[in-house]
């Protein structure tokens, strides 16, 4: 078995653990994983560094929007071995890829104990990709997950930070029942218009939580 | 219909990513010029590059085809290549008619040189492979040029395929000069697109991938270098580039046991161009340098021996065994004169920093062994931190010290072993020096 990123044998240090359970998959090699940068618990809805809520956020908190994010976690910083192995991952279509970051992501997903519902692709964006990342992730991960929105035609990362929080009208409701309690799950959260926009369609249709969960804080 | 034929002759591309519009490609598909497949075969073997094994070869969940589809991990950096993409090839081959290329070399080979040359021709007039097995420094490339000139003036396209895109840019230039008219491309990961069909093909052994059945000649250079040695693959895209059995043509200074065993035309050069010997390393003992280093120290002997060269004006190499080992060093040298840089695998301005060597603006370089081959500094003097750690191979060793005395201005250099114990990969690296000296002199 080699590492998924840099393709150096993997030197799994034995444990305790592996003995008894058996139930490690390393995917990528210690020195790789030591490349991608944590982020500690700052902004309670999206991870930004500080203490309480921050400045976007709570900017937020002024708009129709207020609410509609009642907590939510971005799990890594979008430096540099990140921006690789986005790259790698969603451009170069390397699906195994998911497994990389999957276990830590159901991990947090599964802490909210609400149901699991990714961000959609539009249809025509996800043929051409030929799989959906969030999906893909959760699937590795072992996660349930259901889909309650469906989005639009328009395509995100073509249009700059203004246009993109002036978006509306991004998902509608793809007519399965919609649970109390729901996490969002995404691979980026930017601005966090496209979550937002998630969110509030979810409360409008009788959620009464909508917590989130990013692999990355870009 | 011209344009996508140059391009696509002896070539094997994905179909979504050819520099010509979709409908012109359907028309030639329509036509019956161009030839369409899977890109994974029926027995889930890559169609590029020939990779078959169940770690590489991935089934996925196709959101397009809405069933299970494989996707290739090996050859993935050059575009994905799965089951539901196509890959497309020109069926007609092209035949060249034989003109009479100019060449505008005019240097002189040695006898050796020559005497090489000549045997290399004649395995190319029978059609058989060849090895040339030539010390460092000894003038492998201008040996190539006669039968080279030959060849393609014969009407063979040819393809010179080296390990490495340094190694790539350093033979493109020499070549561009000495076939000025010859239409050549230079391929490897980033290269601007080319136009028009190149006769002569300069290139990264992963850009053959890309080739099936294109060469009348394979030129391996560096033959034993890694990534060959250890990548099958490379080995089988080799074969798949060349036409029906024509020839290939090996050229080492560290040719494997196999190679030499399986080789049957052979070329041996144990002799520098100037006709001076190989610097034969020194051993010299640095007990504990993993320790000295985690503590933030250099040990004192290789402190000296890096003062001696700063002293003596001489530009300097030293090989680390790892990456982190650099960067552990990097500043601590930097200390001493923050001129010397450290140059690895993953560092984009490595072109530039050699070049710094060269022209004298800098003293000295820590590196791994990316730049084991491939570089010539005048007077450069060679250190190997480690020589004794397992990622040093008899053959790494050799093509490091053979960096050292290259040129007839300076052809001494010191060679340094820095060790914590003598291996037996330094003992026959250091023996075989000896022995290609001993024959070289006679």
């Amino acid at each position: 078995m080699n590492c998924y990123l840099c393709e150096g044998v993997l030197d799994l240090k034995p444990s305790w653990r592996d003995l008894f359970f058996m139930d490690r998959e390393e995917t990528v090699c210690l020195n790789c994983s030591a490349t991608f940068e944590k982020l500690i618990q700052g902004c309670k809805i999206c991870s930004a560094s500080g203490p309480g809520i921050c400045e976007e956020c709570t900017h937020w908190e002024t708009t129709e929007f207020r609410g509609t994010i009642d907590y939510g976690q971005c799990l890594y910083v979008y430096n540099d071995a990140m921006k690789d192995y986005f790259h790698q991952f969603k451009f170069l279509q390397d699906v195994v890829l998911a497994e990389v970051f999957a276990e830590e992501l159901v991990k947090a997903v599964r802490k909210t104990k609400a149901a699991a519902v990714p961000i959609p692709m539009n249809p025509v964006k996800l043929r051409e990709r030929t799989f959906a990342q969030v999906d893909s992730i959760l699937e590795a991960g072992g996660a349930d997950y259901v889909h309650l929105l469906q989005k639009n035609e328009e395509v995100q990362g073509e249009k700059n930070k203004g246009e993109r929080i002036s978006t509306r009208g991004l998902f509608t409701l793809n007519g399965n029942s919609v649970p109390k309690n729901i996490v969002l799950v995404d691979d980026m959260y930017t601005t966090g218009t496209t979550l937002r926009l998630a969110a509030k369609i979810l409360k409008e249709a009788g959620a009464e939580t909508v917590a989130f969960v990013a692999l990355i804080r870009a | 219909m011209k344009e996508i034929q140059d391009f696509l002759v002896g070539r094997i591309w994905l179909r979504d990513f050819t520099p010509f519009p979709e409908e012109a490609i359907e028309k030639a598909i329509n036509q019956g010029f161009i030839a369409v497949q899977k890109g994974i075969t029926e027995k889930l073997e890559c169609a590029r590059c020939l990779e078959n094994s169940s770690e590489k070869i991935i089934p996925y969940n196709c959101a397009k085809c809405e069933r299970i589809c494989y996707y290739c991990r090996h050859c993935i950096r050059m575009g994905r290549v799965s089951s539901c993409t196509d890959l497309i090839t020109w069926k007609e081959p092209l035949e060249l008619s034989p003109y009479s290329h100019s060449f505008s070399w005019n240097g002189e080979l040695t006898n050796l040189q020559q005497q090489a040359s000549d045997e290399l021709d004649e395995s190319l007039r029978r059609n058989r492979s060849h090895l040339v097995y030539a010390v460092c420094g000894a003038g492998k490339t201008e040996l190539l040029f006669p039968p080279l000139h030959k060849a393609l003036s014969e009407g063979k396209r040819i393809c010179i395929a080296a390990p490495r895109t340094d190694v790539v840019l350093e033979l493109s230039p020499r070549l561009k000069a000495a076939f000025p008219d010859t239409v050549m491309h230079t391929l490897y990961g980033g290269a601007i697109f080319e136009e028009g069909f190149a006769q002569l093909v300069v290139a990264t052994t992963h850009q053959l991938y890309r080739f099936q059945q294109a060469f009348d000649l394979v030129i391996v250079d560096e033959a034993d270098a890694y990534p060959y040695s250890y990548d099958l693959a490379l080995a089988r895209a080799v074969t798949k580039s060349l036409k029906e059995n024509a020839p290939i043509v090996y050229v080492s200074a560290t040719p494997s046991k196999e190679m030499l065993k399986t080789a049957v035309n052979q070329s041996k050069i144990f002799r520098r161009f100037h006709g001076h010997p190989l610097p034969v390393p020194e051993y010299r003992s640095l007990w504990n340098y993993r320790k000295s280093f985690n503590t933030n120290k250099i040990p004192e002997k290789l402190k000296d021996w890096v003062k001696l060269r700063l002293e003596k004006n001489e530009p300097f190499m030293l090989f680390f065994p790892t990456i982190e080992m650099i960067r552990q060093a990097e500043p601590l040298f930097k200390l001493i004169d923050s001129r010397i840089e450290a140059v690895h695998s993953k560092d984009e301005d490595r072109k530039e920093k050699v070049m710094k060597l060269r022209r004298g603006e800098i003293p000295g370089v820590l590196t791994s062994s990316i730049l084991e081959r491939g570089v010539t500094i005048a007077n450069v003097q060679v250190g190997i931190v480690g020589a004794d750690e397992a990622v040093f191979e008899a053959a790494a060793l050799i093509q490091m010290a053979g960096r050292a005395g290259r040129s007839s201005a300076f052809p001494n250099g010191e060679v340094i072993f820095f060790h914590n114990g003598i291996s037996r990969q330094m003992d026959d690296a250091r023996n075989l020096i000896k022995f290609y000296n001993q024959e070289g002199q006679r």
